[in-house]
C-alpha cells in the first residue's frame, strides 16, 4: 500500500486527492493546505488526516508527496520532500524559475526518489494520436503546427506573474511540452504577450522554429469570455490533421430553468473509462510500486519550464531567443 | 460624369478577374466596354463567352474608359497602372499592389500626379462580418484592441503564382496583404515591427515559399500573429479562409469571413466540399470602385492602403534574411 500526502487542496488538489484515493494499492493518508478549511473539506470525504504543517507529511508513514500548490512554492515542497526520501508527484509547471528547476533535478536525483511532473497532455488520447501520426510520417514533412489553448482569466494567485508565470508558464506549457515530446527542442523562439495586462487578462502568440524545418505556433488565451477549449492543426507534405475540442465532445448536458446562466448549465464532456488525470496518477503509483522510471521525468519537467521561460523572455525583450 | 461609367478590364491572369467580370455584368448602371489581355487567346475567349468586345490594343481600351480593373500577374501591375495614369483613367488594381516598394511608390505618385484615382482590390474590407466587427470596434464596444490572431490560409494556386519572376513571391506576398489591411482598420494603428518564419514544405519543388507565419507589432502596442500559408491540401473542402480573433480590453470578436457554407457530399465525385452561400464581398468591392469612378468621390480603399500592406509582406522576407524582427517603414 502506497500512502500519499497531498499538499495544496484547492480545486485541482482536491481532484487529485480524490483520484489517488480511488487507486488500488494507494491511499491518501494526509492532506495539507495553508488554508486549514480547504484541507478539512478535502480530507473528510476521503477519511484522510489533516496535517497542521508540512513537516507532518514527511513522517515515515508517508511514501509519496503530491504537490498541487501555487507554482512559486513547488520547488520548496519538492526539495523538502526529496530530502526526506519521499517520492513526488508535482503538478506542472514543475517550478517558477530555471534555478529552482535545476535544484529540484539535482536534489531529486541525488536522493534517488521517483519524481513525476503532471504534464497531463501526454495522456490525452487526441494529443497521443497526433504525436504518433507525426512520428510515423503520416503527415509527411511537417510544415506548420498550430496549437491553441483558450480559457477564462483564472483568479487568485494566477493573476500574479511572479507567482504563476501567466498564461505562458501556467497554461500553454502543456503545448510546449507536447512539442518537446514530439519534435525535441526548437532552434529559436519569437513570442509576443500581454502579460502586462495581468490581472485583467493574459494572451500570448508564440512562434517556434525547429531544425526539421517545422514552424510551430501556440496561441494561449486567458482572455476568453466563454470557457475552456483547445485545438490544433498539423499540416505537412502528407496532409492535414486537425482537432477542435468543441467539435469532438461525445456528451453535452444542458439544464433548463431559471434565468441564471452559470458555468455548469452547459457542460460538454468527453467521458472516458479513465481520465488523463487518472492515467497519470496510476502511472505514478505504478512507478513507485515497481521501481520504474515515471513516464514524465523530472528532466522532462525541467525542459518544459526552460522552454516556457524562454518564451516569456522573448515576449519581454521583443527579440528572438536562440534556443539551440 | 453624365451617363454610365465606362469600365474596361485588363488581363485575366488572376482568377479574381472572373468574379469581378461577373459583378460588372450584373450591374445595370455600368457600360462594360471590353477586355484587353496580353494573352490574346485568353482575352478573346473570355470576351466571346461574356459577349463583350476584345480590344487588340490596350491603348484603345484606355482611350474609351473612365475606369479599368487590372488583374494581371503581380509584377505587371506597375506597367498597367502607370499606363492607366498616363491615359487619365481611374484604376482598381488587384492585390498585392506591387512586388517592390519602389514600384508601389511610383504607382501611387504617378496616379496622384495624373489626377486619377487608384484603388487596391481589398474585398475582405467589404465582407459583412468584417463590416460589423469594425462597427463594434469603432463604436468602442471592445475597448482598445490588444491582440489579433489571424489566418489567411489557402490551397497552393499554382500557375504563375509559384513563378517568382511573375508573382514576386509566394504565399507571404499572396496572403499577407488582405489581413494586414483589415488589421490597420480595426486597430487604427500602423505596423511597426515584423518577424517571420517561412519555408517551402508542402511542395518542396516550389521556387517560392508555401508556409509562413508572421508576428507583427503595431505602433500602438497591438500584437499580431498571421498564418499566411498555402497549407490547405488540394482536396480540402474549401479554397481557404480569412479569420481573425480580436482581443480587446473589454471583449473579443472573432471573424471567419468565408465560413458560410453548406456541407456538400457529392456521390459523382466521391467528394466533400463546402457549397458557399451568402454575399460575395467582390460585389461590394466592384460597386464601390464604379461608384467612385462615376462620382469622383475618393476611393474607399487607396493605393497607399495597398502599399502599406505590401510593405509588411516585404518586411517578412527581410526578417528572414536578417534573422530577426524588422522595423517599419522599410528603408529605401
Amino acid at each position: 500500500m502506497i500512502s500519499v500526502a497531498v499538499i495544496g487542496t484547492g480545486g485541482l488538489g482536491s481532484r487529485h486527492a480524490a483520484n489517488f484515493a480511488q487507486i488500488d494499492g494507494c491511499r491518501v493518508k494526509r492532506v495539507y493546505d495553508i488554508v486549514a478549511e480547504n484541507a478539512e473539506n478535502c480530507a473528510e470525504p476521503l477519511g484522510a488526516e489533516v496535517a497542521s504543517d508540512f513537516d507532518q507529511c514527511l513522517t515515515d508513514d508517508i511514501d509519496a508527496i503530491v504537490v498541487v500548490t501555487p507554482t512559486d512554492v513547488h520547488a520548496e515542497y519538492c526539495i523538502k520532500a526529496a530530502q526526506a526520501g519521499k517520492h513526488i508527484f508535482c503538478e506542472k509547471p514543475m517550478t517558477r524559475t530555471l534555478d529552482e528547476a535545476d535544484q529540484v533535478v539535482e536534489i531529486v536525483e541525488a536522493a534517488g526518489v521517483k519524481m513525476m511532473v503532471g504534464q497531463v497532455l501526454r495522456f490525452f488520447p487526441e494529443y497521443q494520436t497526433a504525436r504518433q501520426m507525426v512520428q510515423e510520417g503520416q503527415l509527411g514533412h511537417v510544415g506548420m503546427i498550430r496549437m491553441a489553448r483558450i480559457n477564462l482569466m483564472p483568479g487568485g494567485w494566477y493573476c500574479d506573474l511572479q507567482r504563476s508565470g501567466g498564461v505562458i508558464l501556467d497554461m500553454i506549457i502543456h503545448d510546449f511540452d507536447w512539442l518537446l515530446w514530439t519534435l525535441g527542442p526548437p532552434e529559436r523562439i519569437y513570442a509576443q504577450g500581454l502579460y502586462e495586462q495581468l490581472p485583467a487578462l493574459d494572451y500570448a502568440l508564440c512562434t517556434f522554429r525547429f531544425s526539421q524545418g517545422t514552424i510551430a505556433f501556440v496561441e494561449g488565451s486567458w482572455a476568453d469570455a466563454t470557457g475552456f477549449r483547445t485545438s490544433f492543426e498539423i499540416t505537412g507534405s502528407g496532409g492535414l490533421l486537425a482537432h477542435d475540442s468543441t467539435e469532438s465532445t461525445t456528451l453535452v448536458a444542458q439544464r433548463r430553468g431559471g434565468d441564471e446562466v452559470d458555468e455548469s448549465a452547459y457542460l460538454p464532456m468527453t467521458p472516458a473509462a479513465k481520465s488523463p488525470y487518472q492515467i497519470e496518477e496510476e502511472l505514478f503509483i505504478t512507478a513507485v510500486e515497481d521501481n520504474l522510471e515515471p513516464p514524465v521525468t523530472v528532466q522532462d519537467g525541467r525542459e518544459a519550464v526552460k522552454l516556457a521561460l524562454a518564451v516569456l523572455e522573448s515576449a519581454k525583450t521583443e527579440g528572438v531567443v536562440d534556443y539551440a | 460624369m453624365s451617363g454610365k461609367p465606362r469600365i474596361g478590364m485588363i488581363s485575366f491572369a488572376h482568377m479574381h478577374a472572373f468574379s469581378y467580370l461577373n459583378v460588372l455584368l450584373s450591374m445595370p448602371d455600368v457600360e462594360l466596354i471590353g477586355i484587353a489581355d496580353d494573352d490574346a487567346e485568353r482575352g478573346r475567349q473570355v470576351a466571346a463567352e461574356a459577349d463583350l468586345p476584345y480590344l487588340e490594343s490596350e491603348e484603345a481600351l484606355l482611350e474609351e474608359a473612365d475606369g479599368v480593373i487590372v488583374t494581371t500577374e503581380n509584377v505587371r501591375h506597375r506597367e498597367k497602372v502607370l499606363r492607366a495614369a498616363q491615359a487619365g483613367v481611374d484604376v482598381m488594381c488587384e492585390k498585392p499592389l506591387a512586388t517592390t516598394m519602389e514600384d508601389g511608390r511610383e504607382m501611387v505618385s504617378a496616379c496622384r500626379e495624373a489626377g486619377v484615382q487608384l484603388m487596391t482590390a481589398f474585398p475582405c474590407r467589404f465582407a459583412p462580418a468584417f463590416v460589423e466587427a469594425r462597427r463594434m470596434i469603432e463604436g468602442g464596444e471592445l475597448g482598445r484592441i490588444l491582440a489579433i490572431s489571424a489566418t489567411n490560409r489557402g490551397r497552393n494556386p499554382g500557375d504563375w503564382f509559384v513563378q517568382p519572376e511573375l508573382s514576386g513571391g509566394g504565399t507571404v506576398l499572396d496572403h499577407t496583404v488582405h489581413i494586414v489591411d483589415l488589421m490597420r482598420l480595426v486597430t487604427g494603428q500602423e505596423p511597426a515591427t515584423v518577424y517571420a518564419e517561412l519555408d517551402t514544405v508542402y511542395n518542396p519543388e516550389l521556387k517560392v515559399e508555401d508556409c509562413g507565419l508572421l508576428s507583427i507589432g503595431f505602433a500602438g502596442g497591438c500584437i499580431v500573429a498571421l498564418d499566411c500559408s498555402w497549407s490547405r491540401p488540394p482536396h480540402y473542402p474549401v479554397w481557404g479562409d480569412a479569420t481573425m480573433t480580436i482581443i480587446g480590453e473589454r471583449g473579443n470578436v472573432a471573424v471567419d469571413l468565408f465560413r458560410e457554407h453548406l456541407d456538400y457530399y457529392d456521390n459523382d465525385h466521391q467528394s466533400y466540399t463546402w457549397a458557399a452561400y451568402g454575399e460575395s464581398p467582390d460585389h461590394s468591392l466592384v460597386s464601390a470602385f464604379v461608384r467612385s469612378v462615376r462620382s469622383g468621390e475618393p476611393m474607399p480603399v487607396t493605393g497607399e492602403d495597398g502599399l502599406r500592406a505590401v510593405e509588411v509582406a516585404l518586411a517578412a522576407y527581410k526578417s528572414v534574411e536578417q534573422g530577426g524582427p524588422v522595423s517599419l517603414p522599410l528603408q529605401q
